[in-house]
């Protein structure tokens, strides 16, 4: 902004207010409107290369460690970086009237996993086959390649984040209630959970997050997938209301809430209100925690349980698997981008190996390359990854459907309602088909 | 020299519009193309994600709006928060307006002190309460029944009554300075004579204040009620933070149905209907309820 | 002082005792809140003071990320934006508004009733289904992340608000008084900044108030129209956030210092307030 010319708009209109307010004096009744002159249009970002990224800040990144890798980068290739880092429901906010509107503004967008069939039904995102040398993605967790391929089996987002979600248990609470291991199934996550109440060694088994909100429909994902259900078939066929699976998921949440392994205040919370409980050691798991949860529990302002906390397996399903959510968020090329060499070359450097190593030593990111969590350095400093890994072959992402918005803004609402006792399982799933089904089978 | 200009000056309609083109432009100057494209777009079919089905498709999004019953039952719940909201907003800040119109040591303070509510970010404001109500570690818990109002602790948000009822309490308490400074300064404007001249007259308290005060302050009272309903029907962080239209969706308000369509499932023409239908709902009994308060505001 | 006077005096202070504490109870906790640590909020039974004072969340606002970010300073240009973008709102609002107010009201011309009327309508769209054509708009004439953008479309907010106001004011003012100034040769401009503006004074003020705290306050158009440079304090705020939720001790600490400006404004045009009351009243 220029603010010489806000400031003659201004006196302009004041002069004006003056000049028309005396007595017995001529008054100037021409007026002139007040929408202030536009300036001209800018020229396209400077020529040379100069790109600019937005993305969310990563929850454990108190250092700036991104920012500093950031730096190194274009001290390496001589491309200047615009960053914008900020919160995960900004970046979408600001990201989607870009790309809805074929801005040109930003170069490498944040990628949500939740976003890619719609953008791949939109077309908003620039295939990375055309940049990347073949068997580029070989060494990646394979999930994660997947996840970010639209159907036509392009790749179209590289993970910055790999956000897997583990069970999180207090081992000494465990102990306390007369326990050496943790709950292998559901049946012992409800035993458990009643025993160790029972002694007076937590409050509730587990404060569960399902406030009706957007992460809600992750919840349904997790609970569904760790009794081995079904929402949509491989052709986005609905079918969570004829999954048997899918029901006992739904009837356990119901059920955790009314037998007292759940805090039934947990259908007003969220996940950091969940946390903030386990954190202070009222409840005894948290099933699905971030992976940079440990340095959480070392922090004396936050936590009260420091040096409790174990990680395990998610209970298993009665087909005896276990299973885990992951929520990762790649970098994506926005289509109007004008700088895609040089923001492919951002890509690059930001996931390498090398790169996602060093983030992980520095600030614990979890790393997309498979080797790196048996990498002698990264083990050193987390002992607990190797609880990390068996799981991480079972995790699995959300739904990838076009109307993925659609299923959590449905799902969620039949959810909370069964959840507060208003409907059973069969009814909600029933209520989400029918809502749904003008979708059915629409990948 | 001046004749010319005074008499320009001293006609009332080129005055008229001379005084209000530059606000009108400036208001219409901004808005006037989006209103435009948005409301041609409530008639598209427009799916940024399916861009292959875009199509006009005529009044059938609004057609569809009447069978939605989610986005109905919204309608209804943003209307009772909105109304409820305002009667306590008008009761609360005419009667504390009264109060802080009484001479007392530190009034200044007081009146000034009166803003901070409305001085709160909203996302600020809402983050508070929720935190308040919090069923574990809230304040509201742990006062009642350290107080020994509660037995122990209650999950106010899960159940639909308190949920709205807290949801209008948080909304009431920021949006209530806005009336009591509102009505405050409405009451300077009342001649002190008046009130005199009733007490000569016999009348009580409770006479003078329905005869002589409630009439001047009256056009305020109007505007700021009609202006509160209306942001009643716009509140969105205070919802989607406190409950996000929990407990199963009893606080779900339109804009948060707008929300989920337009930014969350990009159906823009869909959501642009909804925006639409919704303006039109509260366009009526907002127009019915200008033109009978400009009827009062000409008669008195 | 007898009895009978003594009794209504106490009670007053009673009830305006009851309205401060109604008022700044909430504020009062979210300032406690902001010097505490978090593990103490969440311990229950609650402590009414903070156990351990702390200035962490004070401090995590200005040093965000250690000195090697970006993100340093943010607080202070936020702080910046916000009072720029404000007060440039409301001093446009202000003029144009009392013009057209006292058009629509005292003038009564042909079309000032359509003219009032739609400057309300505008105000019923929601602005949830503006931001993206506007963004559209404002992209073109390269107005996102400027201030004068933001400070465009925040007159579309402040604007109305000021000219409805202003009208219910001017509306209860007694027509006598103006006619008068008429008949003494001033022009209708003259009679409305000699004597209505004065009379008006207390709600001008108020009004004025009013509009700077709704652009101040504004959150949508911000959050969707800035990325970094004209980054305001509310958009600024939302963001402290992760995935998991709001980090509500950070909010706090920043609603906190976001609410004193406003406060302190007016807390300083207060007497204003009561002087327009002396002043307007005997001429």
């Amino acid at each position: 902004m220029k603010p010489s010319r806000l400031f003659s708009v201004l006196s302009v209109i004041l002069a004006l207010a003056f000049v028309l307010s005396a007595c017995s004096t001529p008054a100037a009744p021409t007026v002139q409107p007040t929408t202030a002159p536009v300036e001209p249009t800018a020229p396209p970002a400077a020529a040379g290369e100069t790109i600019t990224v937005i993305f969310p800040k990563h929850e454990a990144d108190i250092k700036g460690a991104f920012e500093s890798r950031i730096k190194e980068f274009e001290k390496e290739s001589g491309i200047t970086v615009n960053l914008i880092q900020s919160d995960w429901d900004s970046v979408a906010n600001r990201v989607v009237p870009e790309l809805a509107t074929n801005g040109s503004a930003y170069d490498v967008v944040e990628f949500d996993n939740g976003w890619v069939a719609e953008w791949c039904g939109a077309g908003w995102a620039t295939p990375l086959n055309d940049f990347m040398a073949a068997g580029y993605t070989d060494g990646m967790i394979p999930g994660l390649v997947d996840l970010f391929s639209c159907p036509d089996g392009k790749l179209y987002g590289v993970v910055w984040n790999n956000d897997t979600r583990f069970f999180h248990y207090n081992a000494a609470k465990l102990t306390e209630a007369g326990f050496t291991e943790p709950p292998k199934t559901w049946e012992e996550f409800t035993s458990q959970s009643l025993a160790a109440k029972e002694k007076g060694a937590v409050k509730y088994g587990f404060a569960p997050f399902w406030n009706q909100e957007w992460s809600l429909g992750n919840e349904f994902h997790f609970w569904t997938y760790a009794f081995g259900g079904e929402l949509v078939d491989d052709k986005a066929c609905i079918v969570m209301n004829k999954d048997a699976n899918t029901l006992k998921a739904v009837q356990y949440m119901m059920d955790s809430l009314t037998n007292g392994v759940a805090d039934p205040a947990g259908l007003t919370y969220n996940q950091a209100a969940a946390q903030d409980i386990f954190l202070k050691g009222d409840t005894l798991f948290l099933p699905q925690a971030i992976a940079g949860l440990m340095a959480y529990t070392k922090d004396a302002t936050v936590s009260k349980v420091d040096g409790q906390i174990k990680i395990g397996l998610v209970p298993s399903a009665d087909n005896g698997k276990s299973a885990a959510l992951t929520l990762p968020e790649a970098y994506a090329i926005p289509v109007g981008s004008k700088h895609k060499e040089a923001a492919w070359k951002f890509i690059q450097y930001m996931t390498s190996k090398e790169t996602n190593k060093l983030l992980a030593q520095e600030i614990g990111i979890l790393p997309i390359w498979v080797d790196l969590f048996s990498d002698p350095d990264l083990t050193a400093v987390y002992p607990f990854w190797k609880d990390f890994q068996a799981q991480l072959a079972s995790a699995r992402g959300l739904s990838k459907l076009t109307w993925y918005s659609d299923l959590v803004d449905i799902s969620t609402a039949e959810l909370h309602k069964a959840l507060s006792g208003q409907q059973t399982a069969q009814e909600a799933l029933d209520a989400m088909a029918k809502q749904l089904s003008a979708y059915n089978c629409v990948p | 020299m001046r004749n010319p200009l005074k008499s320009l000056s001293d006609n009332k309609r080129t005055l008229g519009w001379a005084l209000s083109l530059p606000a009108v432009l400036a208001i219409l100057g901004i808005v006037v193309i989006p209103v435009i494209q948005s409301l041609i777009q409530s008639f598209y079919q427009r799916d940024l994600s399916r861009p292959q089905l875009d199509a006009f498709i005529g009044l059938l999004n609004y057609q569809n709006l009447f069978a939605d019953a989610r986005y109905l039952h919204s309608m209804l719940a943003t209307f009772r928060f909105s109304l409820i909201s305002v009667i306590f907003e008008l009761i609360l800040g005419v009667s504390i307006a009264l109060v802080l119109n009484k001479n007392f040591v530190g009034r200044g303070f007081v009146r000034g002190l009166m803003i901070l509510p409305w001085a709160m970010p909203s996302i600020v404001n809402a983050a508070m309460w929720k935190w308040i109500y919090n069923a574990d570690y809230g304040v509201l818990n742990a006062l009642l029944t350290q107080v020994g109002i509660l037995d122990q602790y209650k999950i106010w948000l899960s159940d639909p009554f308190w949920a709205t009822a807290l949801i209008i309490l948080a909304n009431v308490w920021k949006e209530t300075p806005f009336t009591v400074l509102m009505v405050l300064a409405a009451l300077q404007t009342v001649p002190d004579e008046l009130y005199e001249a009733a007490k000569v007259d016999g009348s009580s308290a409770w006479q003078s204040f329905i005869s002589i005060t409630v009439p001047l302050i009256l056009p305020v009272l109007m505007i700021v009620s009609m202006l509160q309903f209306i942001w009643g029907f716009q509140t969105y962080e205070l919802i989607t933070i406190i409950t996000g239209g929990g407990p199963f969706s009893t606080t779900e308000m339109v804009t948060l149905r707008v929300y989920a369509t337009t930014f969350r499932s990009l159906r823009f023409g869909y959501g642009s209907a909804m925006a639409y239908l919704t303006s039109l709902f509260i366009l009526v009994p907002v127009v019915i309820y200008i033109r009978s308060a400009y009827k009062k505001v000409v008669e008195y | 002082m007898s009895i009978r006077k003594l009794i209504p005096r106490i009670l007053l202070y009673l009830v305006v005792l009851l309205i401060v504490i109604w008022t700044v109870a909430p504020y009062a906790w979210l300032v406690i809140s902001s010097l505490s640590h978090k593990i103490d909020l969440v311990t229950v039974p609650l402590k009414w003071s903070p156990l351990r004072l702390t200035f962490d969340n004070y401090r995590s606002l200005f040093f965000a990320n250690g000195e090697t970010s970006v993100n340093v300073g943010l607080f202070f240009t936020a702080l910046k934006n916000s009072a720029i973008i404000s007060l440039s709102t409301m001093l446009i609002c202000m003029p144009l508004g009392v013009m057209a107010a006292y058009a629509a009201t005292r003038l009564k011309f042909k079309g000032s009733n359509g003219i009032i009327l739609t400057s309300m309508i505008t105000q019923l769209i929601p602005p949830i289904i503006l931001v993206i054509p506007l963004y559209v708009i404002m992209r073109k004439f390269v107005l996102i992340d400027k201030q004068i953008g933001l400070i465009l479309v925040d007159i579309t907010i402040g604007l109305p608000l000021v000219i409805w106001m202003m009208r219910g004011y001017l509306a209860s003012i007694p027509a006598d008084l103006e006619d008068a100034a008429r008949i003494d040769g001033c022009t209708y401009m003259g009679a409305l900044v000699r004597v209505i503006l004065p009379l008006a004074g207390p709600g001008l003020v108020s009004v004025m108030i009013f509009a700077f705290i709704a652009s101040w306050n504004e959150y949508l158009y911000a959050y969707v129209f800035t990325n970094v440079q004209a980054k305001t304090l509310p958009v600024l705020i939302g963001e402290f956030s992760t995935k998991l939720g709001l980090e509500y001790l950070k909010i706090a600490a920043a609603g906190v210092l976001a609410s004193l400006p406003p406060v302190l404004l007016a807390l300083g045009f207060q007497k204003f307030i009561i002087r327009g009351l002396t002043s307007g009243a005997v001429k």
